[in-house]
């Protein structure tokens, strides 16, 4: 159990897991949207229709890992900080935007063989879907960048060696 | 003005970072339509879908390229994370070039029913070195923390460390002048190492303060903080220190800030240290 779990966090990477994972999805289904729209605007044909279709699919993929390793990270921060809060929106907005894609590819699967643009519902869904997604991607980034999420966890020994030959008062160990 | 947005300081969140998903994400799409068509080459299309994700991706790459060619500019020089930096920009560019000369070689060939080799191989290097230069750039953000709480300092980090002597020990105390603190402006800040020891110089309501420049929490770097009043916030998690008494006034950090006093002695401004510090 131990050895799932740090490996979900990324340590036998050195560099943690879930932020190197969500740009599958985060390429993927952006990406298919701009697909949608593509083939709305008669351009590609049935190329774009497929296309999109499997950008879908592959961000699913991803985030069946992306998923279980975010939680890891999440579940490591302090329920009274900031970030634990952020991370909470930004995990229930990921899980309904991975639900609207799931919904999206369902409605795909029959057509997307021989259709030449795609359907009003799908690109709703797209469209949403992306929306959102931009907007809890922005909460994650926010986690990192604002909060130092997962920041110096795996480097501190370095950072700590460097400020030690500075002369800096430390914590203890 | 131009700098402060493509290091995304409007949005509070760096743009590179951010756009480097659209490259790394296509590419990768683009190499699994690769994979399909020589897995199913019944199936019509799928080189051409190839180009096409790999288009979108090569023009997301160029656009992601500026704000991280800024945020090269903004690290430090002698920061520990400066050669990851290189070495990320300089595999990008590889990358860049690589799939410049695969979309080359595609044009014309879209409507191959399977891709032909020196466009896979192309593209198979292209995503090893991708990878490669990704991971290096995560690890400049998770181990370096470039780019981490950069959007709440108002004033340009310094650019160096500043490395000053000590003179020969005098009778009770060496006193070293730091003569760029002379010309700080309000909330900028200097990075000093004297005799090993590192410290931040900063310039708060007209006076010189200085401390020591690592976080007592993870060791982030106060010389990038944010100043409100007299208080110093660490970039990286957070916590606030006092820089008149080195105090902590907000977590996570829990140790006190070593500080030392800035004088002013027959005109120039310094530190005065005890004589237990050796001269390098």
């Amino acid at each position: 159990m131990n050895r799932l779990l740090d490996f979900l966090k990324g340590k036998w990477l050195g560099h943690p897991l879930h932020p190197i994972l969500v740009h599958v999805p985060m390429a993927m289904w952006p990406g298919a949207l701009i697909f949608d729209l593509l083939s709305k605007w008669q351009i590609g044909g049935n190329a774009m229709v497929r296309l999109s279709f499997c950008a879908i699919v592959f961000g699913l993929l991803a985030s069946l890992l992306a998923v279980p390793a975010g939680v890891v990270d999440w579940s490591g921060i302090k329920k009274e900080k900031p970030a634990w809060k952020i991370g909470l929106y930004h995990m229930i907005l990921n899980l309904l935007v991975a639900l609207l894609f799931a919904i999206n590819l369902g409605l795909r699967v029959q057509t997307f063989r021989e259709a030449t643009t795609v359907a009003g519902v799908p690109l709703l869904l797209s469209i949403l879907g992306t929306a959102l997604l931009i907007g809890s991607a922005y909460l994650g980034g926010m986690m990192t960048y604002t909060y130092g999420i997962s920041v110096a966890r795996m480097s501190k020994d370095k950072w700590r060696k460097i400020a030690e030959a500075g002369g800096a008062n430390l914590p203890p160990e | 003005m131009v700098k402060d947005y493509l290091e995304g300081k409007p949005l509070r969140h760096p743009l590179h970072p951010m756009l480097v998903h659209f490259p790394i994400g296509l590419f990768f799409l683009s190499f699994l339509f690769d994979l399909a068509s020589l897995v199913f080459p019944s199936q019509m299309y799928l080189v051409r879908d190839s180009f096409y994700a790999m288009l979108l991706g090569a023009i997301m790459a160029l656009v992601a390229a500026v704000p991280g060619f800024v945020d090269y500019t903004d690290i430090r020089n002698d920061h520990p994370g400066k050669r990851t930096a290189t070495a990320h920009l300089i595999l990008n560019l590889i990358v860049v070039g690589l799939y410049g000369i695969n979309l080359g070689v595609r044009s014309s060939m879209l409507s191959d029913p399977r891709i032909r080799t020196g466009p896979f191989v192309l593209s198979l290097v292209g995503i090893c070195l991708l990878c490669a230069s990704g991971y290096l750039g995560g690890r400049l953000v998770y181990d370096d923390g470039i780019g981490v709480g950069r959007h709440k300092r108002h004033m340009p980090p310094p650019r160096d460390t500043i490395h000053l002597t000590v003179p020969i020990p005098g009778a009770d105390s060496v006193f070293v002048p730091i003569m760029a603190a002379q010309q700080l402006r309000e909330r900028e800040t200097l990075r000093v190492e004297i005799g090993g020891q590192i410290m931040t110089i900063a310039k708060i309501d007209n006076q010189l303060f200085a401390f020591q420049e690592f976080c007592t929490h993870r060791f982030g770097p106060l010389s990038e903080g944010k100043f409100e009043g007299f208080n110093v916030q660490c970039p990286w998690h957070n916590s606030c220190f006092d820089v008149r008494t080195g105090k902590v006034t907000n977590g996570p950090a829990k140790v006190d800030l070593k500080i030392l006093k800035v004088e002013m002695r027959e005109g120039k401004v310094g530190v005065p240290l005890p004589r237990q510090i050796k001269s390098t």
